[in-house]
């Protein structure tokens, strides 16, 4: 697989605290990679770190095959388009010339694209209007048109539907749907709006305390958060063989716990159970979503 | 590089604060000479040209210290200076193009200032009575007092991630050193003596008291003189501080115009290495 973005060990210090601690992550190219953990998990740290803003105290990263020690690694960010946090714009310029702006920064030869993007991003309308008079969404729209001025392969989004109402929050993620789909443009999201989150990625990396706490495809999530049934017993190896007979399909978590797929009779189950002199101790039924995975994955409190 | 000066340029164009201070500079160099003009049909006295030809280093100071922290501050403010990073310009270029725009904005205040003045004084108080070349460099005086006060300048507003907090400190650093420089002009300035009249009844008769007084002149010591090496440190800080400068400019009593371009050139080196140094390393948010 060819990843865009790969991190590794990757640590930051701001005096005493680790805003980054370890941190390994590789993007692979094509994907919409949601950024998932709480705040001041060290999300916009490592977003900080692969746009140039900031250096990273240890370890280190490569965006296309470039590593961030070597020189070109300024010629490989220009491949990227970023909104960290707030939209960079002039809020006392319109979005045609915050625009324009932008493509001088660039060296672009002409302004012809400008009307493309503002379309794409739909502010195609906004006129002299500047941008401090623009609501929250219009904003992070220009934004984003900003950071696809420069026609990038991918695309680091932070945040990008904090504060957003509903409407602006569909229109963003259609945008990077259409983005991401129509013109192949690689995506990394940060985000703690997990249901967003959801809607929109390929790939999911749990970030927490500063670190990478799992890594996974969209399809092996799905599968994680399957509907099951989550059984707690005296013995697994048992509950195996009486779920093998059935032809029931499940996973063994440890020497007690597992957990069973598919339609189950539970009479039939404890009665089999029991005849074999086997405990059930729970069981409850586990519709998982992004969120309770993510809650499970880092914990309700505090993780070390 | 170029990108980053072009990119700059074309915001000063529309930059509010640039059109201000380029309009400011135009309104007082055609008042100065008129109110000059008014003051010598009025009181009498003779007004040269010169005279306050070169007083815009004292505006000059005031309006970069505004110009410059609120310019590269609003990049800080808006987030703008990361799209800069982000798509891989150099941090020493992105400070570069900074300082060259705020030096070109200094260097054209100026010239907007000496353009009014001429225009305005030229018909009402003749031209210059001092020579050509001591104009002259007084003129390269004053637009290296510019850079140096742009490099100050740039330094705080490029460190400085507040856009309020930079310009608080600009124009408190502007303001002390031209306080500084008006304070050690003060100090410079005093005589080592001063003359004390005495006087001495020379008569007899007590009644021709005011006939026989006699005035006598000495020369008594001036407690508030500056002498040794104390006098040299001040006389040093005033050729070497932009405040020191600006004053000696506008008031045109420097002898030695080309020390003080000299220094204003390690002000600029200093101020701009330092300030590059520091950057390359700043974490941006």
């Amino acid at each position: 697989m060819e990843y865009v973005l790969k991190t590794n060990g990757l640590k930051k210090r701001y005096g005493h605290y680790k805003a980054l601690n370890g941190l390994t992550m590789n993007v692979p190219k094509g994907s919409i990679y949601g950024f998932v953990g709480k705040n001041g998990a060290g999300k916009t740290t490592l977003i900080r770190l692969v746009c140039g803003l900031q250096e990273p105290t240890e370890g280190e990263f490569s965006i296309y095959g470039i590593n961030n020690r070597q020189k070109e690694i300024t010629k490989s960010r220009r491949r990227i388009g970023a909104v960290v946090e707030t939209p960079s714009i002039y809020l006392g310029m319109t979005a045609e010339d915050n625009l324009k702006e932008q493509y001088r920064i660039l060296g672009m030869p002409s302004f012809d694209g400008i009307a493309h993007v503002l379309n794409l991003v739909g502010l195609e309308n906004t006129g002299k209007k500047k941008a401090k008079n623009f609501s929250l969404g219009m904003r992070q729209r220009l934004g984003i048109a900003i950071a696809l001025a420069g026609d990038p392969d991918f695309l680091i989004l932070d945040e990008p539907v904090n504060g957003l109402d509903p409407q602006g929050i569909v229109e963003t993620r259609e945008l990077i749907l259409k983005l991401n789909q129509e013109y192949g443009i690689t995506v990394l999201i940060s985000s703690h709006i997990l249901d967003e989150l959801a809607k929109l990625a390929t790939y999911f990396g749990f970030i927490d305390s500063g670190h990478m706490v799992k890594e996974i495809s969209a399809a092996e999530l799905e599968a994680a958060c399957r509907k099951c049934i989550h059984v707690t017993v005296s013995s697994t190896e048992i509950l195996s063989q009486v779920l093998d007979e059935a032809g029931l399909e499940y996973t063994i978590l440890s020497d007690k716990e597992a957990n069973l797929f598919g339609e189950i009779s539970v009479t039939e189950l404890t009665l089999k159970l029991a005849e074999r002199h086997c405990q059930i101790h729970s069981m409850r039924e586990r519709d998982e979503s992004l969120e309770h995975y993510y809650i499970d994955l880092v914990g309700g409190g505090k993780h070390e | 590089m170029s990108k980053l000066l072009s990119a700059n340029f074309m915001r000063l164009r529309k930059n509010k604060v640039f059109w201000g201070g380029i309009l400011f500079m135009a309104a007082a160099g055609i008042y100065y000479p008129i109110g000059r003009y008014i003051g010598m049909k009025h009181d009498g006295y003779t007004a040269h040209l010169e005279d306050g030809f070169f007083i815009c280093a004292v505006f000059a100071a005031v309006l970069l210290s505004v110009f410059c922290s609120l310019f590269v501050g609003t990049e800080y403010s808006d987030g703008t200076i990361r799209n800069k990073i982000i798509i891989g310009h150099k941090r020493t270029d992105l400070y570069l193009s900074n300082l060259l725009t705020n030096m070109a904005t200094g260097a054209v205040m100026c010239m907007v200032w000496f353009a009014a003045y001429l225009c305005a004084g030229i018909p009402l108080l003749g031209f210059f009575q001092v020579r050509g070349a001591v104009i002259l460099l007084l003129t390269i005086a004053v637009l290296l007092l510019s850079c140096a006060f742009s490099a100050l300048f740039t330094m705080v507003s490029m460190l400085n991630a507040s856009k309020a907090g930079a310009a608080v400190i600009c124009m408190l650093v502007a303001f002390l050193l031209l306080f500084t420089g008006t304070y050690l002009n003060a100090r410079l300035q005093e005589p080592e003596t001063y003359p004390v009249y005495d006087y001495v009844v020379v008569g007899e008769d007590a009644a021709d008291m005011a006939a026989g007084m006699q005035e006598v002149a000495a020369e008594e010591k001036n407690p508030h003189y500056v002498g040794g090496t104390k006098r040299k440190v001040y006389e040093f800080l005033y050729d070497f501080m932009p405040g020191g400068q600006a004053v000696q400019c506008s008031s045109m009593e420097s002898e030695r115009p080309h020390v003080l371009c000299l220094y204003s050139g390690i002000i600029f080196i200093i101020a701009t290495s330092i300030g590059m140094a520091v950057f390359r390393r700043k974490d941006i948010k």
